[in-house]
């Protein structure tokens, strides 16, 4: 798969992930439109990114691309910012997935809260918020 | 087993404590609590602490006590449900005759103090998934939960409110509590949104304060002469922590675990609880706890607490101080909910706020994001 990458570094004031140790992989494949899991030769399929696979043990699972596509198993809309830089943009959709490989991430959804509902599909985009990384960002299908 | 006897309990002062840090509140509490049990610091030889802002901090409230070589040290940090935790720590140390007299305690300036400003690269990996989202942690965590509720199980943000409801109407009875003007569904559904399904009512409140419990051994409980409170049952567990996208299945919490558990080593049924003091961070937080305790089937919490179960007079009195939604919410409630149990077993308390005879009753504690669980069964020995 390869997702859009929109450039949002100027307008962008809310935190910024930082790569390091498990993680940088997933942060690398994300500036490339790429989502990225860890999927372990024992077949066990995990995110966030760690440094053992949480089935069987082994050190370092290998990554995986994921298709970009899933569902939204919940969401809120929230009104009061939860972080700084995030005071302009309520109400904002924060959501969790469930990507079609299995893996459940916490992403924005950029969509107007009212045509939301549990359940329904959504593919990833990024938004490119520092030279290191792009943040996920759902939309509806 | 020996069990531990509840025998004081207090807060410091609430609301706001400007003049005070967490250490403060956290030592007011414990030698208020001593107080309350008839001893004094010198009989203390445990301590455990949790939610404090500083690093080691049953270390710190030690020396800050000037205790003489506690032999038992607990700072286990599960969040909000770490005092009923500690509740089975201490029980084990008694059982070995390790300690006679514990104090467990708790203190915050979570509404006035500074607030925690860490980097990205100072904090854990999920954060960086996290943060970048906005969510308003606490709250829209809990919201998300809430919300995956609804769509299993169709409960109601009208049911939610019914427990800001019944809850006020305790606060209403309790000159310490924050809010005691009474309210109603509507107020609650009308009131500030803030991360969906929330409104401001189904959020607890952010007070500074803190509490303390005294657990002693069943030798010394006799020797000071106390009311029996005695914790007959304990069990914590976990299901997550960081994030609430971490959580298994947002409808069921660890509190499915660890009641069963608490409720068989005290040997009771539901029928023998006669009152429940249960987390309420948010209305979610009570609502999918009780029925994750087995006070009525899983989905039917939204039912279970319509037209006032859990007010005064209700078949289950539940959070009879005003809850976290009412009364205080220092960061960690988990310490007041045992207080009140406590209270509430004694008899403290007079007219429609005191519970007619009661001798059980649940404390339950919930920490981090929905994710650890502890619950204590607590009874008035006759
Ligand atoms: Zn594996």
């Amino acid at each position: 798969m390869s997702a859009p990458v929109e450039d949002r570094r100027e307008e962008w004031e809310g935190p910024v992930p930082v790569p390091t140790g498990a993680t940088v992989p997933f942060w690398a494949g994300a500036l490339e439109g790429e989502l990225r899991y860890q999927e372990c030769d024992c077949g066990h399929r995990q995110l966030y990114p760690r440094a053992v696979c949480t089935a069987c043990g082994s050190e370092d699972p290998p990554f995986a691309a994921s298709d970009g596509v899933g569902t939204i198993y919940t969401y809120t809309v929230c009104h009061v910012p939860g972080e700084p830089g995030f005071g302009d943009r309520t109400p904002y959709v924060v959501g969790a997935i469930d990507l079609a490989e299995g893996p459940r991430l916490l992403a924005l959804i950029d969509a107007e809260p009212e045509s939301l509902e549990i359940g329904a599909r959504v593919a990833v985009t990024f938004w490119r918020v520092s030279e290191a990384a792009a943040i996920p960002v759902f939309v509806p299908e | 087993m020996a069990e531990p006897i509840l025998a004081g309990v207090a807060e410091s002062d609430l609301g706001e404590t400007p003049d005070r840090n967490w250490l403060d509140n956290a030592a007011i509490a414990t030698v208020r609590a001593l107080e309350d049990a008839g001893c004094s610091l010198d009989d203390v030889d445990g301590v455990a602490v949790a939610g404090g802002d500083d690093y080691m901090p049953a270390l710190v409230l030690s020396e800050y006590l000037d205790l003489d070589e506690p032999s038992f040290l607990e700072g286990t940090e599960i969040g909000g449900s770490s005092f009923e935790h500690f509740c089975g720590h201490v029980r084990s140390a008694m059982a070995r005759d390790e300690a006679d007299v514990v104090v467990v305690a708790y203190g915050s300036t979570r509404k006035t103090g500074p607030t925690d400003e860490r980097s990205l690269e100072e904090t854990h990996p999920i954060d960086g998934f996290v943060r970048p989202t906005g969510l308003f942690r606490p709250p829209g965590a809990y919201a998300m939960a809430a919300r995956r509720h609804m769509h299993e199980y169709g409960t109601t943000e009208e049911q939610l409110a019914e427990i800001a409801v019944a809850t006020r109407e305790w606060a209403a009875m309790n000159p310490e509590a924050a809010h005691r003007e009474p309210i109603t569904v509507d107020d609650v559904l009308e009131s500030r949104k803030i991360a969906e399904p929330f409104n401001l009512l189904d959020c607890c409140l952010v007070s500074d304060g803190g509490g303390a419990v005294v657990l002693v051994s069943e030798e010394k409980a006799a020797e000071l002469g106390v009311p029996e409170i005695a914790v007959a049952g304990v069990a914590s567990t976990s299901t997550h922590r960081q994030d609430i996208s971490e959580m298994p299945d947002m409808t069921t919490t660890g509190a499915a675990v660890t009641g069963p558990k608490a409720f068989e080593q005290a040997g009771i049924t539901h029928d023998d609880v006669d009152v429940a003091e249960i987390y309420d961070s948010f209305t979610y937080t009570a609502l999918v706890t009780l029925e994750d305790l087995g006070f009525c089937e899983k989905g039917e919490g939204g039912e279970f607490v319509s037209g006032g179960t859990t007010a005064p007079g209700g078949d289950l009195p539940m959070n009879t101080q005003g809850g976290g939604l009412s009364y205080c919410h220092p960061g960690h409630f988990g310490v007041f909910v045992l207080i009140e149990a406590a209270r509430q077993l004694r008899g403290d308390y007079e007219g429609d706020r005191q519970v007619d005879d009661a001798e059980v009753a649940v404390a339950h504690g919930t920490g981090g994001l929905l994710s650890s669980s502890s619950t204590v069964v607590l009874r008035r020995e006759s």
